[in-house]
């Protein structure tokens, strides 16, 4: 009996102990980030407006990077391509296979655009029920809006979530009709929302002006993508929006067209809506300079940044002679920029001092800032050439000089690998004006649409088309080069003008030519109109439907 | 003097005996003579006893009616000595090594070897391995079957790879819990990881702190038995470390120093030498220009013999009351690679001080001090130009490094980089203050209840700077600019447990051991960061000056908004129990219970209840196998048992909001409150057995591991704020299964000549199956392990998926070269091998011949492939017509320079390997005048070769190429070399 009597006198206190120090809810507490209900609490009206800040910031990475948004519309068509350099270039294939239309629904870039885009889609809902204001309602549903176009535009799907859904259940998937009817009703909702006073580092109407008339011109092509149809009732509206931006008299063109990608692009006078970078400035930059590294060649900038280029991305020939309105003889060389400004290779923001380089496309051979002639690692004089193996696999001596480079955004110099301060454009002037004459010839005003597409090639310093502007040239072959369409067409005015901005192969696909051949792809088929849902997202959703053909 | 002597006997025994006699005498140790101090003399029967001191002699006042007195020493048999008409005897043990009955640590308690009925392997100091040891798990490489220790980096402190039985969990860490001296340790370094935009560091080894010298005992729990008293945490197994403590005895010094130097590489990576990189020009045709007229060795170049230091000093002693050990260490370690190294300055003080008629007993340790890291750009997922290896491997062999007229660097617009100038202008350091300390009190309720307290803290505080100085070419963002880091970080721990233990007789063959607790742990971690690019010093080579950067950040043209962070405190609150029967000896039955609260998991799933049983019956002191010649001892064991896993991001359970930079503030983590523990359950059968009297001992085990409810890091359902987001699989499961064996030997023991041998084997498979969506339906698929390198950015080479082991290799295959020397690679990939190494191998001897010792520790890996990530982006062949250095392999191929680069499984190789990690050859002098005793001095290799066909540096590889947390497994990547080491030293007590 000692021992009950001792375990009655020492344990059962201890064992009081125990329980009384088993109190511990395990709340978790958590250390530098705060809860839903914190975000309404503690920052009030304040964090509604940070919610928003989020959403607009993450338009920086997806539209700026070179394996995002851009190499899905841009290296998709007959405006870019990567061909594989040596050691440089291959990743496991991925870049080729955008180019020459084999991709699959495993490819990473179709991945990553699909999650950057919903995390817009996201972020800019979230905004929705933290009580916003009219305006900030309005501002999120822009930015949700430009990323559904894109999601619909590329993957013919978009998921939408309402703002408090549960995250671990599938949301519902919009395509088709209701997915075009959904994003245009949006636009004309928040149309009168938006504060005219916001520039265009913000939303503001005619940034959603310009939103809603591609996704008029648009829709048709969203219904049937192998055979575009056009509603007249829809050009008409483009072309009331489009006229009311042009009448406003906010906007003017460029006396330079490389003034709108340069460093100081934000006082451009063609910007309607653009990602604000910050020379030198870390925070929220999106990585524009990858816009010059991307093609330049190692020694492109020596010897402040040697190895600085990346060594990679190219247009084809056919593409750069689309230029050529004259019919004059191609010279691949400086002689050819005579045809037209937007080709560049003329010295700018005083390249020639700096670097020898001259934004626009690089052919021939590059000079540095002493007017050297500069060369590749191997020691040949680095001259570009327009021809690149049929494979896109360069194995030759003369690995590092084919391909005609492409520089749209003017370096920032004392940012050249760093922060660079160009901002990057979304919606131009131009894209109002190109927009309304596309759809005054899409309902026979040929000349109507040529004034607009002359209005353009005259402010930019090229000859004015003459004779009978054409959707897409009915017989490019006259012209001898291999891309879809011949040089006196509205489809290659948008190519000259809009070369690189990331919306390329939407134009294709509306003027019924993405499918065709053109240099580095010799066959296609109508599956890869769409991109695929990534296999990654399908497995978590069982809304989403793969595309036909994947 | 012998009312003195009898005062002190009386003080001893605290009870007066009318009649006493003294004895007096001396013990020995059998094996050679010398005098064993501390061993304990103890009147049969009674507690009343003594302890011989510092020369072996004792004197002990005993009953005149005593008939014996017992005589032992930890580590030798006990013996029974007739005194009657005696007045003096002298008594000589003799060591025991069936180590039955050698204390070995258990959770919350201790049991003797003989009497485990889980899986646990105990290491004593003595079997320690040696050489140059820098933490505690180095002691024990290739010494436990199924304890796998992949050393990746040969920077001194860098985090190994441990595995016990394989790979338990498809993500995060599948590192053990460690428990040092009762504190569970959380498993992070106070050492700040600053992600570059070279890509990530190697982490730093957790033990750093804790000086391999003062470390008794390491015991490696293994099965569910055995680590389900740690619940939560044991799913990997638990290694358990006890630091020396003092014995009963006079005061003693122990001295110990050792001196090493690394002597070249281990094995060197083949890429061409001067000559042959001169063939090569001429092979490929490749400009004459190309060749720099002279011969480098850039990897030699970067390398240093420098000599390392380390010196430890500990002192002990006490009595039955109370005695206390410190011990110092001082250590100066250079690193093979120039500017590195780790320097270590640490204290570990205990003490046990015994109260109230010896019921209390409190005790305390704690291990204190700073260690510095300096480091190199050796990073693990470093693109085309920032990593020093790479750089070296790339250096043309024919360029001179430095221009001779000027002195200054040459940079070669190859992409290569200068190593010596990237050694010169970039420097690493990280130094941490750390903290571990604990202090218990037990106190005996009655003879047989036992109540203890413990309260543990682990704390540690680091800071690294780095900087890269402008002058240094070639290096995109950062040349011309010069960048500079600086970050903090902060890691607290606490744990408090309570324990009762009551131990009696159920009868007289029942013994019952029953142990109840509440353990509460509480972990946080916090730190900061600024960084800054361009500034208007050490732009140029000539003017350089000694400011680093990193001294005044405030001249950084761009200055990186400075951040700080607070993970959330990760809470466990745990209440346990374990009962153990003993009958007879002849069977043992355990049971442990364990209910772990985390604070991790959503509101209805934080606790998770994790049980164990096991039993085992020692056939051997069944009466039919009395007398039996062959086994001296034969036992069997079965035990079964969960465990569980909650390593992922602590928050994952809540929606959390992250306030950025530049004002904004969106959501960043989906929150799943439904959440639960990861399970493990454990089955183990073994069998342990001695033969000859011990002369031959091992053990046999088979175990089956099955993971289920897998805490898996899905692909977010978008939208989502994240791309992630956790849940658990309830289907898939993953599978571990395997056998080990450990053999040991003592084949010759004699006076002058001992021969040990130790081997253990370990087989291991591993399988993920039902590896499905909840949601879906759809087989996962995870892709990981990095390629990294220029031209084959994005690509992964190992998948986890269903019906193949974690990090299958999934590679597109190479068909060899085209006519034009191309590679040929085919279009998909496919599964291509298993990484995880299937047999683990250990082979241990000593050789013991008068006062030399000879002790050889061996061990390896097979069955497994390694992906050789140097070879494919590094020194592929087209470096060659750049004018970088390339792979023999890819010279003596039939490629041509024009061929691209891509992945593929042409670089897989074999990553089978047998390393003689150290020889140590020991004189022990013995005694050496009136003071000095126990002095000894030795000369020892480490890492002295390799046998393997792996063409990279080392095979005992893992470089950490995880993608999205989810890790990789055995993939070279410019890793920092394996030295050969040399050291010597000497040792001796006062």
């Amino acid at each position: 009996m000692k021992l009950n009597n001792n375990i009655i006198k020492y344990a059962l206190p201890l064992i009081a102990v125990f329980a009384m120090s088993g109190c511990t809810k395990l709340n978790e507490g958590l250390g530098s980030t705060l809860t839903n209900s914190q975000v309404s609490s503690a920052l009030g009206a304040q964090g509604t407006g940070l919610l928003l800040s989020a959403a607009y910031s993450d338009l920086g990475g997806v539209f700026t990077g070179q394996d995002q948004v851009f190499s899905l519309e841009e290296n998709s068509t007959d405006e870019s391509l990567v061909p594989t350099r040596g050691g440089d270039w291959d990743d496991n294939g991925v870049w080729r296979v955008i180019h020459n239309h084999t991709w699959n629904a495993d490819h990473g870039q179709v991945l990553t655009v699909f999650n950057n885009l919903n995390k817009i889609n996201f972020d800019a809902t979230n905004v929705l029920g933290f009580n916003p204001t009219a305006s900030q309602n309005a501002e999120a549903r822009f930015i949700r809006a430009l990323a559904l176009y894109y999601l619909l535009d590329i993957y013919g799907q978009f998921p939408l979530r309402n703002p408090g859904d549960n995250l671990l259940l599938p949301p519902t998937v919009y395509t088709g009709q209701a997915a075009a009817t959904f994003i245009i009703s949006e636009l004309n909702a928040i149309l009168p929302n938006l504060p005219t006073a916001n520039g265009p580092n913000k939303a503001n109407p005619d940034a959603c002006s310009i939103l809603l008339m591609r996704c008029l011109l648009q829709q048709g092509t969203w219904a049937n993508r192998a055979a575009p149809t056009f509603a007249a009732a829809d050009m008409a509206q483009v072309i009331t929006l489009g006229n009311s931006i042009i009448t406003s008299g906010k906007y003017k063109y460029a006396t330079n067209y490389f003034d709108n990608f340069s460093p100081n692009n934000a006082s451009s006078p063609e910007a309607i809506f653009y990602y604000p970078n910050f020379s030198g400035v870390a925070a929220n930059n999106s990585g524009i300079t990858a816009r010059w590294n991307m093609g330049l060649h190692y020694n492109s900038y020596t010897p402040f940044n040697p190895n600085a280029g990346w060594n990679g991305f190219s247009t084809i020939g056919d593409f750069y002679a689309s230029f050529n309105t004259s019919g004059a003889p191609l010279t691949f060389g400086p002689a050819d920029t005579a045809w037209d400004p937007r080709l560049g290779g003329r010295n700018y923001l005083n390249s020639k001092t700096i670097s020898g380089i001259n934004p626009g496309f690089l052919v021939g051979q590059q000079y540095n800032e002493t007017g050297a002639k500069e060369v590749d690692r191997k020691g040949n004089l680095l001259a570009f050439t327009p021809v690149i193996a049929a494979n896109m696999l360069e194995t030759g001596s003369n690995l590092e000089l084919t391909g005609i480079r492409v520089v749209k955004y003017a370096p920032d110099y004392p940012q050249y690998q760093g922060n660079g301060g160009n901002n990057l454009m979304f919606f131009r002037y131009p894209d109002a004006v190109l927009m309304v004459a596309e759809a005054k010839l899409r309902t026979g005003d040929n000349a109507g649409a040529m004034a607009l597409v002359n209005q353009v090639r005259t402010a930019r310093g090229a000859a004015p088309l003459t004779g009978t502007l054409n959707l897409v040239d009915p017989n490019p072959g006259a012209y001898g080069g291999s891309v879809p369409d011949g040089p006196k067409s509205l489809l290659a005015e948008l190519g000259r003008e809009f070369y690189w901005e990331s919306h390329r192969r939407t134009d294709l696909e509306r003027f019924g030519v993405f499918g065709t051949i053109w240099q580095y792809k010799p066959t296609d088929n109508a599956t890869y109109l769409l991109f695929p849902i990534p296999n990654q997202a399908l497995a978590a959703n069982p809304n989403l439907k793969q595309n036909p053909g994947y | 003097m012998p009312t003195l002597v009898g005062l002190f006997a009386c003080l001893g025994v605290l009870s007066a005996q009318a009649q006493n006699k003294t004895i007096t005498g001396k013990v020995t140790d059998s094996k050679d003579g010398s005098a064993l101090v501390g061993a304990s003399v103890v009147v049969r029967g009674s507690k009343t006893g003594t302890q011989t001191g510092s020369d072996g002699t004792f004197k002990i006042s005993v009953p005149s009616s005593t008939t014996h007195i017992v005589i032992s020493s930890v580590g030798f048999g006990t013996q029974e000595v007739y005194i009657v008409n005696k007045t003096s005897v002298d008594v000589s043990l003799t060591a025991v090594n069936d180590q039955l009955n050698d204390v070995v640590v258990i959770g919350y308690g201790t049991a003797r070897k003989k009497d485990l009925t889980g899986s646990v392997v105990s290491v004593q100091a003595k079997d320690f391995n040696q050489g140059v040891i820098t933490s505690p798990d180095q002691l024990l490489q290739n010494k436990v079957a199924g304890l796998e220790i992949t050393n990746s980096s040969g920077q001194p402190g860098a985090a190994p790879t441990i595995q016990i039985r394989g790979t338990s969990s498809i993500r995060s860490s599948n590192n053990p819990l460690y428990v040092v001296d009762g504190v569970p340790l959380d498993g992070s370094s106070a050492r700040p990881n600053i992600g570059t935009s070279f890509g990530s560091t190697p982490n730093s080894n957790p033990l750093l702190y804790i000086d391999p010298a003062s470390i008794a005992q390491i015991d490696v729990l293994k099965d569910a038995s055995a680590a389900a008293i740690y619940g939560a945490r044991g799913s990997n197994g638990v290694i358990v470390i006890t630091t020396k403590k003092a014995s009963a005895g006079p005061i003693k010094m122990e001295f110990n120093s050792n001196f090493g130097t690394s002597m070249g590489f281990m094995k060197r990576f083949a890429i061409l030498d001067a000559g042959q990189y001169r063939s090569a020009l001429t092979k490929y045709g490749e400009p004459a220009s190309l060749d720099g007229g002279t011969s480098v060795d850039a990897l030699k170049a970067i390398t240093q013999s420098t000599l390392s230091q380390n010196y430890s000093l500990a002192f002990s002693g006490g009595n039955e009351a109370g005695r206390f050990r410190a011990s110092f260490l001082g250590s100066d370690q250079k690193g093979f690679i120039k500017t590195t190294g780790l320097q270590k300055y640490l204290a570990t003080i205990g003490g046990n001080y015994k109260f109230l008629d010896k019921r209390l007993t409190l005790d305390f340790n704690m291990i204190t001090g700073n260690y510095a890291e300096l480091l190199t750009s050796v990073g693990n997922n470093t693109g085309s130009q920032g990593n020093l290896i790479s750089s070296a491997v790339s250096w043309n062999p024919t360029q001179s490094f430095t221009n001779p007229a000027t002195g200054l660097y040459n940079f070669p617009s190859n992409g290569s980089g200068n190593p010596l100038a990237f050694i010169d202008g970039y420097n690493d350091k990280s130094s941490v203050f750390s903290f571990l300390g604990n202090i218990s009190a037990a106190y005996k309720l009655t003879d047989k209840l036992e109540y203890k307290i413990l309260y543990g803290v682990n704390s540690g505080t680091g800071t690294r700077t780095q900087n890269l100085e402008g002058w240094v070419a070639g290096i995109a963002g950062v040349s011309g600019l010069g960048t500079g880091q600086i970050a903090t970080s902060k890691l607290n721990s606490q744990t408090i447990t309570h324990t009762l233990n009551y131990k009696t007789d159920l009868s007289s063959s029942i013994t019952m051991d029953a142990l109840a607790g509440y353990e509460y742990f509480k972990t946080d971690y916090s730190g900061t960061g600024i960084s800054g690019t361009g500034f208007n010093t050490n732009l140029n080579q000539a003017t350089r000056i000694t400011i680093p950067y990193t001294s005044m950040m405030q001249d950084a043209a761009t200055q990186t908004p400075f951040f700080s962070y607070a993970n959330p405190t990760a809470e466990i609150q745990s209440y346990f129990a374990r009962l153990s029967f003993n009958y007879k000896d002849k069977w043992l039955l355990t049971g442990t219970v364990r209910d772990d609260g985390s604070s991790k998991f959503g509101k209805n799933n934080k606790y998770g209840l994790f049980p164990s049983g096991s039993l085992k019956w020692n056939a051997s002191n069944e009466k039919f196998m009395q007398g039996n010649k062959l086994f001296s001892s034969l036992a069997f064991r079965a035990s079964y048992g969960l465990t569980g896993n909650q390593e992922y991001p602590a928050g994952s359970s809540q929606e959390q909001f992250a306030l950025n930079s530049f004002n904004n503030a969106p959501q960043v983590v989906n929150g799943n409150p439904n959440l639960k523990w990861e399970k493990t359950a454990t089955m183990n059968i073994g069998a342990d057995f001695s033969f000859l009297g011990g002369k031959l001992y091992g053990s046999l085990e088979y175990y089956n591991r099955t993971t289920s409810d897998i805490l898996f890091q899905t692909n977010a359902i978008q939208p989502a704020p994240s791309s992630i987001s956790f849940i658990n699989l309830p289907n898939a499961n993953l599978i571990n299964s395997g056998v080990e064996l450990a053999l040991g030997a003592t084949l010759i023991d004699k006076r002058d000549l001992g021969w040990n041998v130790n081997f253990n084997y370990a087989y291991n498979a591993n399988m993920i199956k039902k590896f499905t969506d909840p949601n879906t339906g759809l087989n996962l698929q995870v892709q990981t392990g990095q390629v990294n390198g220029q031209g084959v950015s994005g690509t992964l080479a190992q998948v986890i998926a269903n019906n193949q082991p974690v990090n299958e290799y999934f590679l597109k295959p190479f068909g060899g070269f085209d006519a034009s020397g191309n590679q040929i690679i085919g279009a998909n990939p496919q599964y291509a091998g298993d990484p995880n190494p299937h047999s683990l191998v250990g082979f241990n001897t000593s050789v013991r011949l008068k006062k030399f010792t000879f002790t050889l520790n061996t061990g390896g890996s097979f069955g497994f492939l390694i992906y050789n990530n140097t070879a494919t982006s590094i020194t592929n062949i087209s470096g060659i017509a750049q004018g970088r250095n390339i792979d023999l392999a890819a010279y003596n191929s039939k490629e041509a320079p024009s061929s691209g680069v891509g992945a593929s499984t042409r670089f897989l190789e074999k990553g089978d390997y047998f390393k003689l990690r150290n020889f140590t050859v020991r004189y022990s002098i013995g005694s050496a005048g009136k003071y000095i005793k126990n002095l000894s001095a030795f000369v020892s290799g480490s890492n002295l070769f390799v046998i393997t066909k792996f063409t990279g540096f080392d095979p005992e590889v893992n470089i950490d190429k995880s993608n999205n947390s989810y890790p990789s497994r055995s993939i070279e990547y410019v890793p920092y070399p394996t030295p050969r080491t040399l050291s010597f030293g000497f040792n001796f007590n006062l």
